[in-house]
Parts: C-alpha cells; structure tokens; sequence
C-alpha cells in the first residue's frame, strides 16, 4: 500500500536514474476479499454476479470463487505507473492481458521492470515490462507499458501530454 | 481434405472504420463524491483527487481523476431510468446480473454478423493524453478499429477484434483512447 503522505511528497524519478533491467518499486495490494470486488462493482455499477455473489459463480457458472473484476484490474496497472511517474512524469501507454484469475484470498504485486530507454524531442520515454503477480508466483496481467520521464535539466512534460509523431 | 470456410467474410470486413455515434459518457459532469468512490475502490489515496490546496500546486493546477476513470462512466444507469434489476429480474430469476440489466447500448458498435459465439478478452492497450477534472463533462465515441482472421490450433477460424474507443472532455480535448481486442471462436 501506498499512502496519502507519500503521493504528496512524492520524490521525481528522473530518465536518468534508470536503465534496462532496473525493477522499479512494486505495489502491493490486498490480500483481496469479497469486500473488496463488492466496493468496485457498486462504485462502477457492475452488476455481474460472479463478483459478489459466491454461490452463483461457483454452482451457476462454476468458477472457484467469485472474480476479482478484469475492470479493477485495467484499472490498477495504469494507476500504479501513475505513482511511479509522480509528480512530473506520464504515464502515456500501458497493454495488457488478462491471464489468471484473481479471487479473494489472492495478494497482488504490480511490478515493472525496464526494458528500453530512449530519448525523443527532449523528453526521456521509458518502455517497461509490467504485471500482476499473485502470491504463488503467477502472472495474472502480463504486459508493456512506456511512461515518459524528465531529464535533469531538460524540459518539462507537456500537459496535455502530447504523443509524439511517431 | 475439407477445405476450411473463411470467417472473414465481406460483410464483416466492411465493418472495419464503422464508427459509432459520439455520446456523452457522464450523467452530470464529473462529481466529487463519485470519484471518491471509485479512487477508493482502486486503493489509491492520492491527495490530488480530493485536496483541492495541494492539487493547485500540481503540474495539472487542480483536482484531477485517475488515469481511466472516466472510461467507466457509460454503464451508469441514468437517473428517471426503469429500474433495470428488477426488470433483469423479473424477466429472469436467474439473471447473471448482466443480461437484461446493462441495456444502455446508445453510442454502440453494430454487432458482428458471424456465428463464432465464444468470446475472448484478447488484452486491452490504454493510451492517456490528460486527466479529466471536476464538472468536465466526458464522451466517448467507438470505432470498430480492425478485424482479423486467424486460425485456432485445432484448425477452426477465429475472429480477432479490435474496437477502440475515443474519450474526450467538452472542449474536444483527447483524455484518453481505450483499444479492446477480442477474439471471437
């Protein structure tokens, strides 16, 4: 978890301060309960019983548990990069898949690893690879993602971000 | 050796660019209180979602929303609306809770004229071009983006679909682009 005062007082991470192979700081969310996928089907007004209703994933569609909703999880990787690019940084593009399940009881680490750095127009893009990893080692929502980082002394990220044209 | 039917066919192939009608996504501008909701539901505590003195302070100079937040505001039953879980309901004492209830298909994409029933979430890209902020009014506007044909392991055709989905605020301002691919067998 990650906490109110340390999104304020985030400190900058710079183009320069990474190379390929760095593992960036994981998050690390849960373990998740029921409670947690009934907030988000309330918050978004999903109504799919597979995510709060126990009996009906297991004996109707004859799942484990109920899900973990793919919809938290889109959500989650995006919000994770976000962090790791405050206060000055974007996170510009992240792909993913859903691969395994999350259920109550799981533990979640998103993690990104860098993979390649390239400077363009004065501005440091970083390509990352990214996941959901449970407790027992499994990938849950492999992926890529590229964020765009300051360079010491150069200049800032626009805002509006504004991809750049090719 | 029987020769495998293409499931690309013409009248498919001329859904690709089929762009659906623009709507507005959120029912009265982007609120406080639901973003409240939805930032907690997604355990992320950040000051500039609801610190209006700290979020002044920051490179976007006001309370901002997570990066897709505003790509989950289609599916919100409109106030006035029949309640569509009675109905879901009533029609169906089974309902997955889906079925019958998510009815809003305004701004949709016209289905996929094949008979590959099965569907796959093949992985989802996001782009972010900037944050939404309080009383932004937000719409959305679907294309079907390609499709392609592939071929199952066991020699069966398969569908591989791509829809990408164009959020932007009241200015016309790009927030953020959503491409959903599928894979139909």
């Amino acid at each position: 978890m990650v906490t109110a005062g340390e999104l304020r007082h985030k400190e900058q991470l710079y183009y320069d301060d990474v190379k390929e192979g760095l593992a960036l700081p994981p998050l690390v969310l849960g373990p998740m309960t029921p409670t947690h996928a009934f907030r988000w089907s309330s918050a978004i007004e999903n109504w799919h019983r597979i995510h709060y209703d126990q009996n009906f994933a297991i004996y109707h569609d004859g799942l484990p548990n109920i899900l973990i909703q793919g919809s938290w999880k889109q959500s989650i990787l995006p919000r994770y990069l976000k962090d790791l690019c405050l206060p000055d940084g974007w996170m510009w593009k992240v792909s993913f898949q859903h691969r395994a399940m999350i259920v109550p009881g799981d533990t979640i680490t998103c993690w990104a690893v860098v993979t390649r750095k390239t400077e363009r127009d004065g501005l440091g893009f970083v390509d990352l690879e990214v996941g959901m990893r449970l407790q027992n080692d499994i990938e849950s929502c492999p992926g890529t993602a590229t964020i765009v980082l300051p360079i010491r002394g150069g200049r800032p990220i626009p805002y509006p971000f504004v991809p750049p044209k090719n | 050796m029987a020769e495998t039917k293409s499931a690309l066919t013409d009248e498919i192939r001329a859904l690709i660019g089929v762009t659906g009608e623009k709507v507005e996504a959120s029912l009265w501008g982007l609120e406080r209180e639901d973003l409240r909701r939805f930032t907690q539901a997604i355990m992320d505590p950040d000051p500039r979602y609801w610190d209006d003195e700290f979020a002044r302070t920051t490179k976007f100079g006001g309370i901002v929303t997570p990066p897709i937040y505003c790509t989950y505001l289609s599916r919100k039953t409109p106030p006035g609306a029949d309640d569509p879980i009675t109905r879901a309901f009533r029609e169906n004492p089974e309902s997955d809770g889906i079925g019958g209830v998510d009815t809003d298909r305004r701004g949709a994409l016209p289905p996929i004229p094949t008979n590959l029933k099965r569907i796959m979430n093949a992985g989802n890209e996001i782009e972010v071009c900037k944050y939404p902020t309080l009383g932004d009014r937000i719409f959305s506007q679907a294309k079907i983006a390609d499709i392609k044909e592939r071929v199952g392991r066991d020699g069966s055709p398969m569908l591989f679909i791509t829809t990408e989905t164009v959020y932007t605020n009241q200015h016309g301002e790009v927030l953020c682009i959503l491409r959903a691919s599928s894979l139909r067998r």
